[in-house]
C-alpha cells in the first residue's frame, strides 16, 4: 500500500490539504473563538485596574485621515504597538510617564490594521496628544526642520490641502487615546 | 532500474545545451513568463535602488507624491515578488513539470493566456500602487481588481500543472512535482486568507490572518516553488543524481505540516495572546527539520562534485542559494525566540533577513534556472559565460554587502532601542552609514540584474539571428 | 486578558508527540511493505535522462502506430 504513496496524485492532494488545514485552522479560526478580548472593545472605569477609558469608533474625518495614513504608506516605517518590553513603554511614554502596553481590545475597530513590522521612525501607538497641529504642519512640510537627521519624506501635498491635513492630524491625535494614560490630562491639540 | 553509470558532466554551455533533435515541448508559456519576469526584474530594480537612495538623501524626489517612499515601497515589494520572482518561478515550472511528467504541457494556449493575465497584473500594479491605491496590508497591497486577477491566473496555472501531472507517463513523481503541486494547493488558501478573509475581520484578528499570509507567502509559496526549482536544476546542472529521494519526501511532508503554524511570530511581545505566540515559537523551531533535510540532501548530492562550481554558472547560483537558504532558515527560528526577538524585531536586521531569503536564496535559484533553460529553450548557447560570471559576483558581493551591513546595523539599532535613555532620533542617525553601504551594495546588485538581463536578451536575439541564417543556408 | 500559555505549551508537546508517533508508524510500515527499497529511488535517476530525445522517439513510434 505504501508503495503507492509517492505515485498517487489524488492521495497527495488530500494529504497536503489535511496537513495544511490542521495548522491553518488552529492558528487562524480558533484563536478569536478562544480569546474574546480580541473582539471586545476596551472599556474600564475602575482606576484600580489600570488606565481608564473607552474605545470608540473613529468619526468620518478621522477615518479620512486614516485612509491617508494607509495611502501614503506611513505604516511601512511606523509601528503602532507598545510591546511588552520595558524599553517600549519608556519610548512610548512621555514627560516621565511610562505608556501602558498595547492590548488587543484597543484595536477592535481597526481595518486595515496598522501594527506594522518595521520601525524606521518612532512607534506611534501613543502619539495622540503629544504634538499640536502647528507642530505637525511644520513637521509634514519638512521633518528635518524639527528633527535634524530624520529620514522621513516631506509631504507638501498634504500640508497644502487643508482638508487632508486636518483629517490626518485628527486621526493621529486619536492614537493610543482610548486608554487615558496621561495623569494630568495634558494632551496637546 | 539499476543506477546508471555516472552521466558525464557536461560543462555548462557545452553540447548538452544544444538539442539537435526536435522536441515535443513547445515551451511558449515558459518563454513568455521567464522573459517578462527578467524584464520586470530590471524595471523594479530601478525602483529598489531609488528607495535605497531615499534613506541616504531623504529629500530625493520628495515633493512628487507618486515617487515618495510610501508609494514606491509597495511597488518594489510587489514588483519583485509577483513581477519577477513568482513569474520566473512559474515560467520554470512550465518548463520542468512537462519534462518530469514525460508529456507535453496540458494546454499551451491556457498557459499563454495565463502569462498575458500575469503581465496585466504587473503593469496594473506599476500604475496603481504609486497612485496610492494600496489595500494597506503588507504583501497584499495590490488593489482588489488585481488580486482577483491573481486568483484567476493562479487557477489557470493550477489547472495546467495538475492536468499535466494527471496525464504523466511516469507513475512515480519526482520531488519537484510534489513541491510544485503543494505550492499551488496551499497558495490558493494562503492568498485567499491574506486578500479576502481579512476584509471580514478587524484589529488583532485581522493582523493574525494578515501575518499568516505574510509568513506563508514566503513559507508556502516561494519556499516550495523555489525548492522545486533547486531539486530540479541542481541534479540537472551538475549531471549528478540527487542524494536521496526518500529524504526529500521527509523534508516535503515536514514542511507541509510545520510551516503554516508560525504566522503569530511576527507579533512576538505585541498585542496578541501569549499562548498563540508560544505556539508560533514552537513551530518556528520545528522548521529546522525540513530545512536541514533539504540542505543535507543538496550538499550530499554535491559530494565529489564541488569542482564543478568553478566552471558551471547555474550551479554557482544554485549552491550559493542553498547556503543562503540554510542561513536564512537558521535566522528565522532564532528570531522567534523571545529574547532574540526583543533585540532584532522591527529593526533593519529584518530587511537584511528578508532579502537573504528572497534575493540570496530564491532569486538565485530562479536566476540559475533562467541561465540553464533559456539557451535550451532557444536552441542556442548562452551569449556570454564570462558575463554570467560577472552577474554572479555582482549579486554575491552586492548581496553580502547588503545583508551583513543590515544585520550589524539592525543588531546595533536593537540594542540602542532597548536603552531608553538614547533618544530615538540618535538611533536613526547612527544608521546613516549602514544605509549608505546598503545603497552602494544595491548598485552592485543592480549591475548584476543589468548584466543578467542583457545576457538573456542577447542570447534570445542571437538565436533568432542563427535561425534566420540557418534558414538561408537551407534555402540556398 | 485571559491567557492560555500553559495549555498552548501542552498543545505544542502534543503535536510533537503526534508527529513522532506518525513518523515512527510510517517508517515501520514502509519497511514492512518494502517501500524503503531500491526502486523507490527511481525518479532521481529518471529525471536526469535526456527526456527530449526519448520523447522524440516515442513521438515517432506514435506516428507509426
Amino acid at each position: 500500500m505504501l508503495g503507492k504513496t509517492d505515485k498517487s496524485a489524488v492521495g497527495f492532494v488530500v494529504a497536503a490539504l489535511i496537513f495544511f488545514f490542521i495548522g491553518g485552522l488552529l492558528t487562524t479560526v480558533v484563536p478569536p473563538l478562544v480569546d474574546k478580548s480580541w473582539s471586545q472593545p476596551f472599556e474600564n472605569h475602575d482606576p484600580a485596574k489600570g488606565p481608564t477609558g473607552k474605545l470608540v469608533p473613529l468619526n468620518a474625518q478621522q477615518l479620512q485621515g486614516r485612509a491617508i495614513y494607509v495611502r501614503e504608506g506611513c505604516w511601512y516605517c511606523h509601528t503602532q504597538q507598545t510591546r511588552t518590553l520595558l524599553a517600549d513603554t519608556k519610548r512610548s511614554g512621555w514627560k516621565g510617564v511610562d505608556s501602558p502596553i498595547s492590548t488587543p481590545d484597543e484595536f477592535v475597530y481597526d481595518s486595515p490594521h496598522m501594527f506594522g513590522t518595521k520601525r524606521t521612525g518612532p512607534d506611534l501607538s501613543r502619539v495622540g496628544g503629544k504634538y499640536d497641529t502647528q507642530w505637525h504642519r511644520t513637521h509634514f512640510r519638512n521633518p528635518r526642520d524639527l528633527t535634524p537627521g530624520s529620514v522621513m519624506p516631506p509631504f507638501p501635498w498634504i500640508v497644502d490641502n487643508p482638508d487632508e491635513f486636518n483629517a490626518l492630524v485628527a486621526y493621529i491625535q486619536t492614537l493610543g487615546r482610548c486608554k487615558d494614560w496621561r495623569p494630568d490630562n495634558d494632551y496637546e491639540r | 532500474m539499476p543506477a546508471p553509470a555516472h552521466v558525464s558532466a557536461l560543462p555548462y554551455g557545452g553540447p548538452g545545451s544544444v538539442s539537435p533533435v526536435e522536441s515535443i515541448h513547445e515551451d511558449t508559456t515558459a518563454k513568455w513568463f521567464m522573459l517578462s519576469a527578467i524584464s520586470y526584474f530590471f524595471v523594479v530594480g530601478i525602483v529598489a535602488l531609488t528607495i535605497a537612495a531615499k534613506f541616504v538623501w531623504p529629500q530625493l524626489l520628495g515633493t512628487v507624491s507618486v515617487l515618495t517612499y510610501g508609494r514606491l515601497r509597495p511597488l518594489h515589494v510587489n514588483g519583485m515578488l509577483f513581477g519577477w520572482l513568482l513569474a520566473a518561478d512559474m515560467g520554470l515550472a512550465y518548463y520542468f513539470v512537462p519534462r518530469l511528467c514525460g508529456v507535453k504541457l496540458w494546454s499551451e494556449k491556457l498557459g499563454v493566456a495565463t502569462a498575458i493575465i500575469w503581465n496585466i497584473i504587473v503593469l496594473g500594479a506599476v500604475v496603481m500602487l504609486p497612485m496610492g491605491l494600496n489595500k494597506g496590508w503588507e504583501y497584499a497591497e495590490l488593489p482588489s481588481v488585481l488580486s482577483a486577477l491573481v486568483v484567476v491566473a493562479w487557477v489557470c496555472f493550477g489547472i495546467n500543472v495538475f492536468a499535466t501531472v494527471a496525464t504523466r507517463k511516469y507513475e512515480q513523481m519526482y520531488v519537484s512535482l510534489w513541491y510544485t503541486m503543494g505550492t499551488i494547493l496551499w497558495t490558493t488558501f494562503v492568498y485567499a486568507t491574506g486578500n479576502i478573509a481579512v476584509f471580514f475581520t478587524t484589529g488583532v484578528n485581522q493582523a493574525n490572518l494578515n501575518w499568516m499570509y505574510v509568513h506563508n507567502a514566503v513559507g508556502l509559496i516561494f519556499t516550495p516553488i523555489g525548492l522545486a526549482i533547486a531539486y530540479y536544476f541542481i541534479p540537472k546542472a551538475s549531471s549528478t543524481p540527487l542524494y536521496s529521494h526518500k529524504l526529500s519526501m521527509v523534508g516535503f511532508w515536514a514542511l507541509a505540516f510545520v510551516y503554516v503554524w508560525t504566522g503569530a511570530h511576527h507579533m512576538l511581545h505585541g498585542p496578541i495572546s501569549q499562548w498563540l505566540q508560544t505556539i508560533a515559537i514552537t513551530f518556528s523551531l520545528m522548521l529546522l527539520i525540513p530545512v536541514w533535510t533539504v540542505v543535507y540532501n543538496f550538499f550530499a548530492t554535491m559530494r565529489g562534485q564541488w569542482y564543478q562550481l568553478r566552471e558551471n554558472v547555474p550551479l554557482k547560483f544554485l549552491m550559493s542559494g542553498v547556503v543562503f537558504y540554510l542561513l536564512t532558515c537558521f535566522q528565522g527560528p532564532m528570531h522567534s525566540l523571545r529574547s532574540v526577538n526583543a533585540i532584532v524585531s522591527k529593526t533593519d536586521w529584518i530587511p537584511g533577513h528578508a532579502h537573504m531569503a528572497l534575493l540570496g536564496c530564491f532569486s538565485f535559484f530562479a536566476i540559475a534556472g533562467c541561465f540553464y533553460t533559456i539557451p535550451r529553450l532557444f536552441r542556442t548557447e548562452l551569449h556570454s559565460i564570462p558575463l554570467a560570471n560577472w552577474s554572479f559576483w555582482f549579486f554575491m558581493i552586492g548581496g553580502l554587502g547588503f545583508f551583513v551591513t543590515l544585520w550589524l546595523g539592525g543588531f546595533w539599532q536593537g540594542w540602542q532601542w532597548n536603552n531608553p535613555s538614547i533618544p530615538f532620533i540618535d538611533t536613526v542617525r547612527a544608521l546613516k552609514p549602514v544605509w549608505t553601504v546598503r545603497f552602494f551594495s544595491g548598485i552592485l546588485m543592480f549591475l548584476g540584474i543589468t548584466t543578467f538581463l542583457y545576457n538573456i536578451w542577447a542570447t534570445v536575439i542571437d538565436s533568432q539571428g542563427k535561425a534566420r541564417s540557418a534558414a538561408a543556408v537551407v534555402n540556398a | 486578558m485571559h491567557d492560555y500559555v500553559y495549555p498552548s505549551i501542552f498543545l505544542a508537546y502534543f503535536m510533537f508527540f503526534i508527529f513522532l508517533v506518525g513518523g515512527i508508524f510510517f517508517l515501520v510500515k514502509s519497511l514492512r511493505h518494502g517501500y524503503w527499497g531500491k526502486n523507490s529511488e527511481d525518479p532521481k535517476y529518471r529525471m536526469l535522462a535526456d527526456d527530449e530525445q526519448e520523447m522524440t522517439t516515442r513521438k515517432a513510434s506514435e506516428v507509426e502506430g
